[in-house]
């Protein structure tokens, strides 16, 4: 516990008194070729480099079996095949409508207990209460393949195996949310809440209709990395799960690929499909993400 | 089957702790009815977290002091498999290269993250464009990752060394040399983590308020004045979140990436730790010795945090006590 | 303080609601489980998933699927699925099938079905696998179930999945590794077939011309696992080295492995052999694209060609020896097997003899089909070669060239321990890739390998 973030929070603005040497000049005017040009030229450099393995995939998923991984980035020869093949042969939709049930449910209850729990830990006082974080903050440290057996024990002991309830609950409880709400919470100004608490409203109306409103680029952030999570998780829903009922997108996309070679062109068809909802989410969440808490917009 | 539970049906669950005072019964103390919010607030996920990770930790912990022969076969062999790992180079060699990658990776990934947060934090035309860009890698299935960096980064037709005999390199066999190996990976976690960090990054830095910007503008404080003045202190307890789950990423959840570029080759070069836990368990079904090794990484990372914790004081905000 | 021993006691699996108290039984981690999770849950054991009313199916785990894009896929699922439904037509106990993807097959969802007693009943199992499953108590016996003469029909192919005279696996295929070459290139290179190389220096000039016209001249695989490890055998085999000799002692530190080392070293740092596979593994579009000259692998390629590459030109030669060296290749595969921990381990042992091991004309005829017109293998049983070779089964010039030139003087996968298959895997991997002395790594191999023979309770290596 330092008092010095506060501090600074106060001498900031004085700290321009203990003068930087000021280059340049004092002119504002916008120079046409100034460092914003070369910051975008930075950004899309930056973006080009960042995507290019993307173009690949998009490009080689119109290829064919036997010149997929010819290594050039412009198809020889472009087909739909694949793509006609993803929606035809294999219950391609089935398999995105489990992704997606699976993920659109974690999301949403996980954002919600989380947020709850980092409520508690950031803005209540109560006994224990770091000695709480710190053993939730540990679960983050317990990996995947250290528990999978036991875990697996478990959920088979619950009845839970081979069922949605498999595929959903298991992944709801995971400390990074908790933990990156809570560090977000933390720097809520606490006059905000206080003023309702000292007016008589309950914690939960002020976590509801206080908290939870403040906490949208954040929460924001959080259901994109939650939904992705669980689009492209693999690793237990095919250990949770039997049979073509229940079968998620990348179990079924791991099936492209056999004991006696793989069939990459299919493979990248239907990872080009899997991207594009997570795409459209992302776009449709991305303002959300990114704006700052308007705190002016509270009575 | 479970059914989401619309919002709305958590108002009337609200915690007791909503009632009016003035409704008759006991009335709590306010210290007390903040005690009660709090434990129900933390219910459902401390049950969860409870059952599902806490509970198979310390199965598996129990587990670490058995022989178990992958078929459900146990022998109770005290810390046979401890003594084992004390004297298994495999695994001492598989801490050395997970040393290494950490210490390459989580600054790499640190700074870049940090620094495209910064820079998406520019007003510039076209940024919605550029944060996607950034962000798009995160969106591929990690098996699709791995696929299309061999590709990439292969010797003969990968696009990297067309890129370098371009300017006069010779090509390398990236995925094929020990010794670059897992500098490979480190890039292309970096590439696949970078724009989920930098969004989190960008949560951050949209919490400092403008005005302080503006006033130290005012004060003539340069860019770099700025960001050391203001950023950086501001931005403390995200960048402690971001330093502890890169750090925790880099030991535990890397090993994915590592399974499907190079199968912990060439030659041992990118076995990490998690990755070699795999191995024992789920290729060779040493599921005992697995749990040990196992237990004895997340004690690793226990103490690693404290140090991380201790050192960056939390980096909390000033809470009153 | 490391020894796999051999559950002596087959256990019972009733619907025991009593949770044994010794941590030493079986079942610890189930009862330890429910005890904390559900505390008065009797615990369902011996089947997977939740008890469903499923009146005691059969779970058969296979990784073919029925969706497969590849048109030979579907029909070799469908082959699994005309054998189940020919058994469930006359059997009380009724069969069914679970794909299982491929690549994840042995991996995590095995295993962590059979550690937490949720296995399937039938499976598929790999040579390599064997032992493990083996010394874990898992496989049944499935002797009593087989016919007379069964045996001897099967010959050698069954050597490896035998211990102490009992079976307990039942091969569908033979599956023998060769060179292969992809005829454009070879022309590209002025080469004919007159220059199929028949020794090792000979394979490395070819590879050199070849590297000029194709980024691989000669490939062999380059990533770390049980694969690599079967197909750098052959190679030791030749100059008569071995892991383990046939009286069961630790031989490694042979000349024999030093050169077959050495082969691989030489061929990647002259860059004849590329470092990681091309076209990310794969075969069949290295060969179409032009990435690749030579390039060793197994029969199964014929089919992939046959199916997605029909047009494609490519040949197939014997493995070269070295001097003084003895032509051998190895012989890989998968088989059927019957899990002891399983709802009903008799009825599923019977399932297996009753599909690959009896006398009769259908089972005999499975195994042709299987290896003719599903895959393009080896039949593994004699009686079953024969009549798919009258069937014209091996008219196929490649397939002809693996059954009277490839296949004759062949030898069975090994069935290693992990311990052993990690230490040949860090020598092939420490040389091939690391550049590191093979004298050196041939000694510590040998050294980790005697190390842990001498502490080793299960069945014979060999």
């Amino acid at each position: 516990m330092s008092s010095d973030t506060a501090t600074i929070t106060k001498a900031a603005p004085a700290a321009g008194t203990t003068t930087a040497p000021r280059t340049g000049t004092t002119r504002r005017r916008r120079r046409p070729f100034g460092p914003r040009a070369g910051l975008v030229a930075l950004a899309v450099v930056l973006s080009a480099v960042s995507i290019f393995p993307v173009l690949w995939m998009i490009t080689s998923s119109f290829k064919t079996r036997t010149t997929v991984t010819d290594g050039k980035l412009i198809p020889t020869d472009l087909t739909w095949s694949n793509f006609a093949y993803v929606f035809t042969e294999v219950p391609f939709v089935r398999w995105l409508f489990n992704s997606f049930i699976t993920a659109a449910v974690v999301t949403a209850v996980a954002l919600l207990f989380h947020s709850m729990a980092a409520y508690a830990l950031a803005r209540l006082k109560f006994p224990g209460r770091d000695g709480i974080f710190v053993v939730i903050f540990s679960t983050l440290l317990i990996t995947a393949p250290v528990i999978l057996i036991p875990l697996f024990v478990v959920v088979r002991t619950l009845g839970m195996l081979d069922s949605y309830a498999a595929l959903i609950i298991p992944p709801l409880f995971n400390a990074f949310g908790i933990f990156l709400l809570r560090q977000f919470y933390l720097g809520i100004p606490k006059e905000l809440e206080e003023a309702a608490i000292v007016d008589g409203c309950g914690y939960w109306r002020v976590y509801w209709n206080i908290i939870l409103p403040l906490s949208r680029p954040i929460l924001s952030a959080l259901s994109v990395f939650f939904f992705l999570a669980n689009w492209n998780a693999f690793a237990w829903p095919l250990v949770a799960t039997n049979g073509a009922d229940l079968t998620v997108i990348q179990v079924g996309i791991a099936s492209f690929s056999t004991q006696y070679g793989a069939n990459w062109n299919y493979v990248l068809a239907a990872a080009v499909v899997a991207v594009i909802p997570m795409l459209a989410l992302f776009l449709v969440f991305q303002r959300q993400m990114v704006e700052s808490i308007k705190t002016s917009g509270l009575k | 089957m479970t059914s989401i539970v619309p919002h709305t049906a958590h108002q009337p669950q609200a915690p007791a702790a909503d009632a009016a005072p003035s409704a008759g019964g006991r009335r709590l103390s306010r210290t007390h009815r903040e005690w009660l919010a709090a434990a129900l607030f933390l219910l459902p996920d401390g049950i969860g977290l409870g059952v599902f990770v806490v509970l198979p930790m310390f199965l598996s912990i129990a587990l670490s002091f058995f022989q178990v022969s992958g078929f459900g076969s146990y022998e109770w062999i005290g810390l046979g498999n401890y003594q084992r790992m004390l004297n298994d180079p495999y695994f001492w060699s598989s801490i050395w290269v997970t040393a290494k990658y950490v210490v390459v990776m989580v600054p790499t990934l640190f700074c870049v993250s940090l620094a495209l947060g910064v820079l998406m934090k520019q007003k510039l035309p076209g940024m919605a464009a550029y944060r996607t860009a950034f962000f798009l890698p995160h969106m591929l299935s990690l098996v699709v990752v791995g696929l299309l960096w061999k590709f990439m980064l292969d010797e003969q037709t990968g696009v990297v060394n067309k890129a370098a005999s371009a300017l006069g390199m010779n090509p390398l066999s990236w995925l094929g040399d020990p010794d670059l190996a897992l500098y490979a990976v480190i890039a292309v976690t970096v590439w696949y983590m970078m724009g989920y960090y930098m969004i989190i990054f960008l949560a951050g830095l949209n919490e400092i308020p403008q005005e302080l910007y503006e006033a130290a503008k005012l004060d003539g404080a340069g860019t770099w004045t700025a960001f050391r003045r203001i950023t950086w202190p501001l931005l403390r307890p995200t960048s402690f979140f971001v330093l502890i789950m890169t750090t925790v990423a880099a030991i535990t959840g890397t090993f994915d990436l590592v399974f499907v570029l190079t199968s912990g080759g060439p030659a041992n070069g990118t076995a990490v730790a998690m990755f070699y836990i795999y191995q024992q368990a789920f290729v060779f079904g040493e599921y005992g010795y697995a749990a040990a090794l196992g237990s004895f990484l997340v004690l690793i990372m226990v103490a690693l945090s404290g140090l991380i914790f201790k050192v960056t004081k939390g980096g909390r905000f000033d809470d009153e006590q | 303080m490391y020894s796999q021993r051999r559950e002596h006691t087959m256990l019972q699996h009733g619907n025991e609601a009593v949770v044994p108290a010794a941590p030493t039984r079986r079942r610890f981690l189930g009862a330890a489980a429910a005890g904390a999770a559900a505390a008065a849950t009797p615990l369902l054991t011996g089947c997977g998933g939740p008890a469903k009313a499923d009146g005691g199916t059969l779970k058969f785990w296979y990784f073919y699927d029925a969706h497969s894009p590849d048109p030979s896929d579907r029909a070799r699922a469908k082959w699994f699925q005309d054998v189940v439904k020919d058994w469930n037509a006359d059997h009380e106990v009724k069969v069914e099938l679970y794909y299982v993807p491929g690549d994840s097959y042995q991996g995590s969802k095995m295993v962590t079905a059979f550690a937490s007693e949720a296995g399937p009943d039938i499976f598929l199992l790999s040579p390599g696998d064997f032992l493990r499953y083996q010394n874990g108590g898992i496989l049944a016996d499935l002797t009593p179930h087989m016919e007379k003469g069964v045996i001897e029909d099967y010959g050698s192919s069954l050597d490896s999945r035998m211990v102490d005279g009992k079976v307990y696996a039942l091969p569908m295929e033979v599956e023998p590794l060769a060179m292969y070459y992809n005829v454009p290139v070879w022309e590209k290179a002025g080469l004919s077939e007159a220059d199929i190389p028949v020794t090792w220096d000979e394979m490395l000039d070819v590879g050199d011309k070849l590297r000029a016209k194709a980024g691989a001249g000669l490939v062999f695989q380059t990533d770390p696992g049980y694969y690599q490890n079967f197909t750098w055998y052959p190679w030791m085999w030749q100059g008569g080295g071995d892991v383990v000799d046939e009286n069961g002692k630790a031989g490694f530190d042979s000349r024999a492995a030093r050169q077959a080392l050495s082969l691989w070293q030489d061929a990647v740092q002259a860059g004849i052999a590329p470092r990681t596979m091309p076209a990310a593994d794969d075969l069949l579009t290295s060969f179409t694209s032009g990435l690749a000259g030579m390039w060793q692998s197994g029969i199964w390629e014929i089919s992939g060609f046959r199916t997605s590459a029909p047009k494609h030109k490519y040949g197939v030669f014997k493995l070269p020896v070295p001097p003084g060296g003895k032509y051998t290749t190895v012989l890989g595969g998968w088989s059927f097997c019957a899990s002891t921990q399983g709802r009903n381990p008799e009825i599923a042992a019977e399932f297996c003899a009753w599909a690959l091991g009896g006398m009769n004309d259908e089972s005999v005829n499975r195994t042709v089909d299987w290896c003719t017109s599903s895959k393009s293998d080896i039949a593994p049983r004699a009686s079953a070669l024969e009549r798919a070779a009258k069937k014209g089964g091996y008219d196929f010039w490649a397939m002809k060239k693996f059954k009277e030139e490839i296949f004759p003087g062949g030898r069975a996968e090994p069935r290693y321990p992990p311990v052993v298959y990690k230490a040949v895997s860090d020598a092939i991997q420490a040389t091939m890739l690391g550049g590191k002395g093979v004298a050196g790594e041939t000694d510590r191999a040998a050294r980790s390998i005697e190390a842990f023979m001498q502490s080793y309770e299960g069945a014979s290596l060999i």
